[in-house]
């Protein structure tokens, strides 16, 4: 059984999501200050972390860091608030994804929660190379030169859903669907964000990246890097 | 010309110096000349006074002279004459110069002729008038007249004359004719001295109002130049106030008034502010109730087969009007941060042809319910632009979702024209349209063409009004054409890159397939 820590300071909002995840078949862990998280996260790690913004104790961003810390986890962010810094500073906190309340679609949410669980690129078998990285897609590893690099689940889909068609243009939106499993959006922030932080990890130089290139106008795709 | 007529009105300065100036000009010309006439009449008449003085005193040392010389010899009267001459006359012809003009009387037919002009002065400077006088009267007369010398010099003067007895000799005419040179010389030095203080005294009044007109208008100029820094916003601005004047009461007043305003407009910020936190903080407090709502009505929904059927309905309706209580939060949660102003740009570059397909993509459902169908026809194949696509999409959907509800089962047309710099996206249907009332209120908040008209979308009635702010912060524009029954015409233009401004309507607003 999958377990997912819900971490909301709403009770009836966490006991709601308990039952819509308890009945998707995923186990819950409910937590309602930011300030326990990390107790009840080493006892019993899970495997997806679902997280408010605003927690009484801690607040969600640095509830984040802290889990980021130690943990690769994925993260999805829960937030009341829809504007951009809010966003965009849990994404930089190291979550993988965001949802804004109020959801869509219950059944949205957990779409995201199971593609965030998925393995994902199942299909892709081996080992692959981009620039001067292998990647170990089975080990889920990243490997510079013999040195691991330590990246996010996400991180390492993104990363390999571009390096498996190396020259491939991919527009924000496919990578929403391929990496994200979103259906419909144009919230390109996301992709944005998580590119930053992925060249921030394999990049020389993430000023002028040469592993993931930004194609301007439409998207990005994997470099072939001059003499590799 | 025109310039400085314009500088004059616009100059107050400029206004009082010119005015002052003409004014001063035209009294001391008045009292100037007054006292000029006065003085010369004056100099003259003294002049003249003791002209005649002299003159009767040497005419008579003269008669008393050729009395004494009565009976001598022709020689001797003749050097008594000479003597008489030399003695009333000055050397030369200079300023001070008195000239003796001595002549036979017509009508003296003695021998003997002792007429004489002293240092060349020709005998012709008496005028015949002055001599046609002396001849008749016994007593001193006088003329002005100019002194000619047989050099060529000319000068004025004063002549003045008298019969003289000479014995043994008869009737002669001595005139002792008095240079006036001096006397001009002094007038002319009298009326230069006029003019000369006249123009020194016109500058320097001059000079004066412009420094008493500056004292009084540099505060006012100050002023304006503050309250027109007031007017642009600048609220804390103040004038100095530092002396206890007029001025100082103007500066005083202003800055009461400009305090008061300040205040006022701080009140009315505070609370616009205060309500714009209150809608924003009610829009995100009540957004986790909502999803908790949302969540529960879903596995209500998921379940409504097992319902009995009012039941089920129920579900039914609990998710639809928690979908749209959803949609109406979201706007006035938008409405909120446009009031806020902290709405923000976030740009992207996208392919707007793309994005108008998608929207039309999204909506060809409900399109299709309303037996309507939207038809796209771009000048590009292409259009790309750098704008929020999160915005220009809500725009799109608005502006088509608007033209579906009002449609009447008759066809949309969507065209895109694009510049080099702008695109314009024009969204025309042929149905209910809009009166002029309707026109200037169509983007008001929550205002609906008409009451009793069911809003079969479940539109908020936020759409138009957020879609206009939309476009606005893109500094584009949205506008509407409307005839009753004719249909409608809404068309956002923007710039194709961000803060950029539009220059031109790529899509005339009045439709082209419309005829009045």
């Amino acid at each position: 059984m999958t377990l997912v820590m819900v971490v909301d300071d709403d009770q009836d909002l966490a006991e709601m999501l308990g039952i819509v995840l308890t009945g998707a078949g995923i186990d819950v862990d409910l937590v309602s200050r930011g300030d326990e998280v990390m107790d009840v996260f080493r006892n019993n790690p899970p495997d997806l972390v679902l997280l408010d913004v605003m927690l009484p104790g801690l607040d969600g961003i640095e509830v984040c860091k802290l889990i980021r810390a130690e943990s690769m986890v994925p993260i999805v962010m829960l937030s009341a608030k829809g504007d951009t810094q809010d966003v965009v500073k849990g994404l930089e906190a190291g979550a993988d994804d965001y949802m804004v309340k109020p959801f869509r679609h219950p059944s949205e949410l957990i779409a995201r929660i199971r593609t965030r669980l998925r393995r994902t690129n199942a299909d892709v078998s081996g080992l692959l190379t981009i620039g001067d990285l292998a990647i170990d897609v089975q080990a889920h590893q990243v490997t510079r030169g013999g040195k691991q690099i330590a990246l996010t689940r996400l991180e390492f889909d993104l990363l390999v859903a571009l390096a498996k068609e190396p020259g491939r243009v991919f527009t924000r939106d496919a990578l929403l669907s391929e990496v994200w499993g979103y259906r419909h959006s144009t919230d390109t922030r996301l992709v944005n964000v998580h590119v930053q932080r992925l060249r921030s990890k394999i990049e020389h130089d993430a000023e002028h990246p040469e592993i993931v290139v930004t194609v301007r106008g439409v998207g990005y795709k994997a470099g072939v890097m001059g003499g590799s | 010309m025109n310039r400085i007529y314009s500088r004059f009105r616009n100059s107050l300065a400029i206004k009082v110096i010119l005015s002052t100036v003409v004014l001063s000009l035209v009294v001391m010309g008045t009292a100037g000349s007054l006292l000029n006439s006065q003085l010369s009449r004056g100099i003259k008449e003294v002049n003249l006074n003791t002209a005649l003085v002299e003159a009767r005193s040497t005419i008579f040392t003269a008669e008393y002279r050729f009395l004494l010389a009565q009976g001598e010899r022709d020689s001797v009267v003749q050097k008594v004459v000479d003597d008489v001459i030399s003695s009333a006359t000055t050397l030369t012809a200079n300023e001070n110069a008195r000239e003796v003009v001595f002549i036979r009387s017509p009508g003296n037919t003695m021998d003997n002729n002792y007429e004489i002009a002293s240092n060349l002065l020709d005998p012709n400077s008496i005028p015949t008038s002055l001599s046609e006088r002396v001849r008749k009267k016994p007593d001193l007369v006088y003329q002005y007249t100019n002194m000619n010398y047989l050099t060529g010099t000319r000068v004025k003067g004063l002549a003045i004359g008298q019969k003289v007895q000479i014995p043994n000799a008869g009737q002669y005419e001595m005139y002792i004719i008095f240079s006036l040179a001096n006397q001009g010389k002094t007038l002319d030095l009298i009326s230069r001295s006029f003019f000369l203080t006249g123009f020194l005294l016109l500058f320097l009044v001059a000079l004066i109002t412009w420094l008493v007109v500056r004292q009084v208008v540099k505060p006012v100029r100050e002023a304006a130049a503050i309250a027109t820094e007031f007017t642009a916003g600048e609220f804390g601005k103040r004038l100095k106030v530092d002396s206890q004047d007029e001025i100082a009461t103007l500066g005083i007043a202003f800055n009461d008034m400009a305090e008061s305003i300040e205040k006022q407009i701080a009140r009315l910020e505070n609370l616009s502010r205060v309500q714009q936190r209150f809608v924003s903080d009610v829009s995100h407090e009540l957004r986790t109730p909502l999803t908790t709502l949302r969540m529960a009505s879903e596995v209500i929904h998921s379940s409504k087969d097992g319902f009995d059927p009012i039941v089920a309905r129920s579900a039914e309706l609990l998710v639809a009007q928690l979908d749209r209580f959803e949609r109406l939060l979201e706007d006035l949660l938008e409405v909120s941060r446009f009031d806020a102003e902290v709405a923000v740009l976030e740009a992207v570059d996208f392919d707007i042809v793309q994005l108008v397909q998608r929207c039309a993509d999204d909506l060809s459902l409900v399109a299709k319910e309303r037996k309507t169908q939207i038809y796209i026809k771009s000048s590009a194949p292409v259009v790309m632009i750098k704008a929020d696509i999160r915005r220009v999409e809500r725009i799109l959907r608005n502006l088509m979702a608007n033209a579906i509800d009002h449609a009447e089962e008759m066809q949309i047309d969507v065209r895109i024209e694009a510049s080099e710099h702008d695109v314009a996206v024009g969204v025309r249907d042929y149905g209910v349209g809009l009166d002029e009332n309707a026109l200037i209120r169509v983007f008001d908040r929550f205002w609906r063409a008409d009451p009793s008209r069911a809003r079969t979308r479940g539109g908020t009635g936020l759409g138009l009004s957020i879609a206009l702010e939309d476009a606005r912060l893109h500094n584009g524009e949205l506008e509407a054409w409307g005839r009753p029954g004719r249909g409608a015409h809404f068309v956002v233009t923007l710039p194709r890159s961000t803060w950029e401004r539009i220059d031109q309507r790529l899509i005339p607003l009045q439709p082209e397939d419309y005829k009045a």
